[in-house]
């Protein structure tokens, strides 16, 4: 069993595994010859099938992978592979391999980054001590390439470090090389086998999600206020205000605490949508009732190429985008977990297109395909969200 | 009795205050020693496996400082030299409370212009205090009395002639370096390899099953020895040293910008983390742990035999150190013929002392923590068991009229406790009823009828 790659797209990889890492602690990690997939099954909330092609996130030539079985599955600790991934942040060469330390599999992440550094050079001949104190006056400054390198340019043609005939010119490219060793488990093939994707019927609406930041704050606005006006004390008109100075939600988030603490049920959103093209935010309560409304969304259509015609007409989709725009018929509705929505939605880091397909009081499913992959049907993200029942 | 007083402006008062700030990540009291010449303020932490401290030069850090001791005990006297200087130790937040606010005055009138410490100490009066005078701006003045206790100041001792490997390097680079490693990670491995200078984080918890993904990454950052002022050390040679401790220094060394120089000998004796500046020497001792190089001998580093080293002849600990390597394999050494060569060592360093888990004396070690320490904070714990197997070799010298105090894998094939064997026989006879009897002889006993 060997897996040893070069990653390219270090940004990418960063940020999906830190939306993961929003949803669960550890993930299924199903590495093959072209495919890499992430898997999140939590106890509780979204289920996460990300399938992206090697070279998405490797650099396919330096791809080495062997396996008996042509699989390797490995459950990684999410948190820890995103904190190590961010000492790759700004090195030009990043490594990741599976190795073993004892019993212990890890995966090792071999990071080379490299930054400018003033012309301290002790250990060449001479002028080592002069170097240093020259050193000790500047101000130290971050070590970092492109912000610095034209300042340290600059300073390098002082005459004070002329003076000390440097022989790297008043400043040198010094290299650091950090490995980061995550411990995994390696799954045997039974562990997995039982798993499978979920399966649900077709969906009644399609829609292509609006800017996730914006939907982000919104859910969260409307989460918080709702778990604000829980507590019977509150009045509505309270609500009111703090939707509208800044000072007053501020009074408001303070007492939250106290209200979610009581409470373990965490308000639910309504999330629905129709087939013309309207999303729809709402959350209720005792006290109050919001709602933000999106219009003139894309609808996607599917490919006419995987269906006949009289499959499509089938679909409940099609029978939904018949109902006309203004019917309440035609709009399918979800009830999901405001906090859960919330992580949910971390995956705008990615800057991803997101196609959400609405089964009607059922489920609500996410394909989330990452910008550079738009259209390529193998490199994409499916979260699968169940409603809860009204 | 002693007096002091002395008095700070602002830039030496922010100085003080980071000194405090960075003292408090080791204890929750700082001592302050004040001599002739110089102020002191150190921490030794709960486990004494990191004392830091702060030395303000009487001359160049402070506006004014006057320490004299009163009549009793002057300095025409020197009774003893304890009495030189005045002690005491301070609830570290107490006093950093005073510092509070200096920075977050809202209205710089009033901000802070002098401060006058003072030490009010005198038998006949009922409150000893230290009295903090912040001098601000529009004549407010800010007085304190804080309480204190009067007691004797431990101190490691580190002999900067004894240290083989020395490095210095600009904080910020360090700082570069545990920004690597997890918030979880404990102890900090470092060695030289090559052009390369290499700091491991890594954590002694052993954890298995499902725990093994909880397990903290272990980051190790390879440096070019030419980011270093300048590194002389060893390669190959590993000392390991806490994180926390690390990153305390760190802090403090970048806000002073202030090139660190570690000095260290081998592991398993301390580290000295030590920069100057305005008037401030800064030392961190910090314990390591380890094993030994390669190149090393093998019984040179770990702490145990490193005690042997000073009391034993030469070929006695050659002999233990065979012994402790192949403990498991060989029976252990007879105990009387080696006796007699360590029979001169005192009692509390008795070996049947370290052959069970009684802590090491470690006041062996460079003479810097106090007897009472524990020497297993020492430990590596995942080297326990070659640990356990060293201490065996103790053993050898163990006091035989007590072989209690011997492990249970020496009392196998201890050739003494053979003869213990029938005394134990003979003792149960005393008890009248062999294992073997039956319960039909037991009639008469009133249990069985």
């Amino acid at each position: 069993m060997r897996f040893r790659t070069q990653v390219v797209n270090t940004a990418t990889f960063t940020k999906l595994v830190g939306s993961l890492s929003s949803l669960g602690k550890v993930c299924w990690m199903r590495l093959e010859q072209s495919t890499i997939r992430f898997t999140i099954i939590p106890d509780q909330g979204t289920q996460v099938w990300a399938e992206l092609p090697v070279d998405s996130i490797f650099e396919d030539r330096e791809y080495i992978f062997e396996s008996n079985t042509g699989v390797i599955n490995l459950e990684v600790p999410l948190s820890a592979l995103h904190r190590a991934l961010r000492s790759a942040a700004s090195a030009k060469w990043v490594q990741l391999r599976l190795t073993k330390k004892g019993k212990v599999a890890l995966l090792a992440l071999t990071v080379r980054s490299t930054s400018w550094a003033k012309g301290a050079n002790p250990l060449g001949v001479g002028s080592g001590w002069d170097d240093g104190t020259n050193n000790t006056n500047e101000p130290a400054t971050a070590p970092f390439p492109a912000a610095e390198e034209e300042e340290q340019a600059g300073t390098a043609l002082f005459p004070g470090d002329a003076a000390t005939s440097s022989t790297t010119d008043g400043r040198r490219e010094r290299e650091t090389v950090i490995t980061q060793e995550i411990p995994v488990k390696v799954l045997h093939e039974s562990a997995v086998e039982g798993l499978h994707e979920p399966r649900c019927r077709d969906p009644d609406v399609n829609i292509i999600l609006p800017d996730l930041f914006q939907l982000k704050s919104i859910s969260e606005r409307f989460t918080k206020l709702a778990t604000d006006s829980s507590p019977a004390t509150k009045s509505a008109t309270t609500i009111t205000t703090s939707t509208t100075t800044q000072s007053s939600k501020q009074a408001g988030s303070i007492s939250t605490s106290g209200g979610t603490g009581s409470s373990p049920i965490s308000p639910k959103l309504e999330l629905s949508a129709n087939m013309h093209g309207s999303l729809r935010l709402a959350i209720a309560t005792d006290a109050l009732r919001i709602s933000s409304v999106w219009t003139d969304l894309t609808n996607p259509a599917l490919d006419p190429s995987q269906l006949s015609q009289s499959q499509m007409d089938q679909l409940p989709s099609e029978r939904m985008r018949a109902v006309p725009g203004d019917d309440e018929a035609g709009w399918a509705k979800v009830r999901i977990d405001g906090k859960d929505w919330a992580r949910v939605l971390s995956v705008g880091r990615l800057n991803p297109k997101v196609v959400a397909c609405f089964i009607h009081e059922t489920a609500l499913v996410l394909y989330v395909y990452l910008p550079r992959s738009w259209g390529e049907q193998d490199s994409c993200l499916t979260y699968y969200i169940n409603s809860y029942m009204n | 009795m002693a007096t002091l007083s002395f008095s700070l402006l602002p830039a030496s008062l922010l100085r003080m205050h980071d000194a405090l700030v960075c003292l408090a990540k080791y204890s929750d009291a700082v001592a302050i020693e004040a001599e002739y010449n110089l102020l002191r303020l150190s921490a030794l932490n709960s486990s004494k496996t990191a004392y830091s401290a702060f030395i303000f030069e009487a001359d160049s850090f402070f506006e004014k400082y006057d320490f004299g001791l009163g009549r009793d005990s002057g300095p025409s006297q020197s009774r003893s030299s304890r009495a030189e200087k005045f002690s005491c130790q301070v609830y570290i937040r107490a006093l950093l409370s005073v510092f509070k606010g200096r920075t977050t005055g809202r209205n710089q009138d009033t901000a802070v212009e002098r401060c006058e410490f003072e030490v009010h100490e005198d038998p006949d009066e009922t409150e000893c205090r230290l009295v903090i005078k912040m001098i601000c701006g529009l004549g407010v003045v800010r007085s304190y009395k804080l309480t204190y206790e009067s007691t004797t100041i431990q101190h490691a001792v580190f002999d900067r002639s004894q240290a083989t490997n020395e490095w210095s390097i600009e904080p910020k680079f360090l700082k570069e370096i545990t920004d690597h490693f997890s918030p979880s990670a404990e102890q900090l491995d470092i060695h030289a390899e090559g052009t390369k200078a290499i700091f491991t984080s890594f954590t002694t918890k052993i954890t298995d099953g499902k725990e093994v993904l909880r397990q903290p990454v272990h980051t190790s950052v390879a440096m070019d020895k030419k980011d270093f002022e300048h590194f002389l050390a060893d390669d190959g040679l590993h000392v390991a040293i806490s994180v926390k401790d690390f990153k305390a220094v760190i802090a403090h060394a970048e806000t002073a910008r202030v090139i660190i120089t570690a000095r260290y000998t081998r592991p398993c004796r301390p580290l000295q983390l030590a920069y100057d500046f305005e008037g401030i020497r800064a030392e961190f001792t910090l314990m390591t742990t380890g094993e030994a190089g390669p190149e090393d001998a093998p019984t040179s580093s770990r702490p145990v035999p490193q005690l042997s080293a000073r009391q034993a002849p030469a070929p006695v600990q050659v002999s233990q150190a065979n012994s402790t390597t192949n403990a498991r394999q060989m029976p252990p050494p007879r105990s009387r013929p080696i006796r007699p060569l360590t029979g001169t060592s005192s009692r509390a360093t008795d070996p049947s002392t370290q052959a069970t888990t009684q802590p090491t004396p470690s006041i062996k070690f460079d003479s810097l923590f106090v007897p009472a320490d524990d020497d297993r904070q020492w430990d590596v714990v995942e080297e326990d068991e070659a640990e356990a197997e060293d201490m065996l070799g103790w053993d050898a010298t163990a006091d035989t009229d007590n072989p209690d105090t011997l492990g249970p894998l020496l009392r196998d094939s201890e050739p003494s406790l053979r003869d213990g064997d029938p005394m134990d026989l003979s003792h149960q006879d005393d008890m009248g009823i062999p294992p073997t009897q039956r319960i039909s002889q037991l009639h008469g006993l009133g249990l069985f009828d």
